[in-house]
């Protein structure tokens, strides 16, 4: 068997292993569908009535959208930067129970195993992503097989970036607990600031977006590169976008690229 | 003895299954109470502006496509159609100026275009009937370049900035018209070598076929839009039942049928690009 075969193999052993693990932890399977159901059933039927057209008189919801509309691509988003991220926790696992060890031994070059690893927490993290686009019909949202293919192209791409970025920190922390704080207080504001829950109406300037929010959170929604994700698959997803059609792509294939590099460093480094 | 080995692949297929079907069962949960409120009332309350032909005429022995049709949704749904006539339906361009309120309407009908503007306030549901700019004149073209052109801008939201700019990129001499009689008499009084209006409102003017003839402006002036039945965002499981009625409707040939009656099936003249360039 030539060598690139053999490299292959190993690459889709690791990829495999990834999955089987995922697939099987009941526990991961459950926080996959609970963030949706919270989402977009508790906040989003809960806040739809406040983001109606019309609030006696006075329009401040201008988004040509229903409020769930808005929400269903930023819970997609959400679904695939926690399995994304803490995919991390399987690396610190691999790490403190040996299997990293046995593997970095191996004769597969580091920066496979690195790939096998991210591929195979891409592919969950995109699946987890996947599940919230089962919910597509309670939250109106018309989808045709291009709509699907484009948004699951783009959300692997994306876990693949975050991905990389859980790797990266997981070279920073040493234990679960450490990097279960750690996680939280990444993702959540990451999410909160990401123009996910409430809009930036792209009909405003600068000026008047300012007199609606302090000009401080226009500038972290702004500078947030999850911000223009969810953009993208808005984009894609209800054809809503609040930024430049280019900008989300952009964003997502330039995060998976610079991260998986950083993190081949920090693993090579391990 | 020990039994077959279960297949490695059947725990993550069974995990899979179970969250897809509890997804499954949840995206078919209600996610508001409209439909039921509706219900509960037994009544389903249209709002439509005094006259907007033919979707709207005002007259209870041809009442119009949208009124018809209206009053077939409201039959599958079982529930009595209570129509509410606004003078404020169709007075500005932008919906939101129409001061409709909640308590008046559960559907907006007969002159709602579907545009991203109207869907900043409303949720829509697309009919058959299709509006946008059209042209009249006696050649069935646009007139040449510094003739004077009849303007009446109608009330469907329409880009009016780039009708105007293309305008006066054709040097045609713009004069706006105040309403729907005074674009007829422009017409036929020859003042004018032609008018532009929206197709509804062309529809309703009172003109001689034989003389003038109606054609589309070119789709690069300004789009067609769908006219649609507006709802109130957030009115999820209304627009459900709402778009399911008007499916029945399609498939049972009420829809082709109306049309047909109210001649949205009538073809208007595409435009001859080189003569309008």
């Amino acid at each position: 068997m030539s060598r690139p075969i053999v490299l292959l193999r190993g690459v889709y052993g690791v990829w495999l292993r990834e999955i089987m693990r995922a697939t099987r932890d009941r526990g991961q399977m459950i926080g996959g569908v609970s963030r949706p159901l919270i989402w977009l059933l508790i906040l989003g039927v809960g806040l739809n009535p406040y983001f109606r057209g019309e609030v006696f008189g006075e329009v401040r919801y201008v988004i040509p959208y229903t409020y769930l509309q808005f929400l269903f691509p930023a819970v997609i988003v959400l679904n695939i930067m926690y399995t994304s991220i803490q995919f991390a926790v399987s690396v610190i696992w691999d790490r403190e129970f040996g299997f990293l060890r046995e593997v970095l031994v191996s004769p597969m070059p580091r920066s496979l195993i690195l790939l096998g690893k991210v591929l195979g927490g891409s592919t969950v993290a995109m699946l987890h992503g996947a599940l919230v686009l089962i919910l597509a019909r309670f939250a109106d949202v018309t989808l045709s097989i291009e709509q699907m293919a484009m948004a699951l192209g783009l959300m692997f791409v994306l876990a693949f970036g975050l991905t990389s970025f859980g790797v990266i920190l997981a070279g920073r922390v040493r234990s679960f607990e450490g990097f279960g704080v750690f996680s939280n207080t990444i993702i959540l504001p990451l999410y909160f600031t990401s123009s996910s829950v409430f809009p930036l109406d792209p009909a405003l300037t600068r000026t008047q977006t300012a007199t609606a929010y302090p000009e401080w959170l226009v500038f972290m929604v702004q500078v947030n590169p999850i911000t223009y994700a969810v953009d993208a698959l808005r984009g894609i997803l209800i054809g809503f976008n609040q930024f430049p059609p280019i900008y989300g792509p952009a964003v997502i294939f330039g995060m998976a690229i610079i991260f998986f590099a950083l993190a081949l460093v920090d693993f090579s480094r391990s | 003895m020990n039994g077959a080995k279960p297949h490695r692949w059947l725990q993550a297929a069974l995990n899979i299954a179970i969250v897809a079907a509890l997804l499954v069962a949840v995206s078919y949960l209600p996610p508001d109470t409209s439909l039921q409120d509706r219900q509960r009332d037994g009544v389903l309350k249209v709002c439509v502006p005094p006259s907007y032909p033919p979707l709207v005429t005002g007259d209870p022995s041809r009442p119009g496509f949208d009124a018809e049709l209206v009053d077939a949704i409201a039959k599958n749904l079982g529930l009595k159609l209570a129509l509410n006539v606004l003078p404020s339906i169709g007075k500005d361009f932008n919906p939101r100026n129409w001061s409709l309120t909640r308590a008046q309407c559960d559907i907006i009908a007969g002159g709602v275009a579907d545009t991203a503007q109207t869907r900043s306030f409303l949720q829509t549901i697309p009919t058959p009937a299709e509006t946008g700019w059209v042209g009249i004149s006696a050649t069935g073209t646009m007139p040449p370049s510094g003739s004077t052109v009849a303007i009446l801008p109608g009330t469907a939201g329409l880009d009016r900035l780039a009708l105007s700019g293309w305008l006066r990129k054709q040097g045609l001499r713009a004069q706006l018209m105040r309403s729907p009689a005074e674009l007829e008499h422009a017409l036929k009084s020859g003042t004018v070598a032609a008018g532009i209006t929206e197709r509804f409102v062309a529809a309703s003017l009172d003109l001689d076929i034989n003389t003038l003839t109606m054609f589309w402006l070119d789709e690069s002036i300004s789009p067609r839009f769908r006219m649609a039945l507006g709802l109130w965002k957030g009115d999820q499981t209304l627009k459900r039942a709402v778009a399911d009625a008007l499916e029945l409707l399609e498939k049972s040939g009420v829809m082709l049928r109306l049309s047909v009656r109210y001649g949205l099936d009538k073809d208007i003249e595409e435009p001859v690009s080189d003569l309008q360039k």
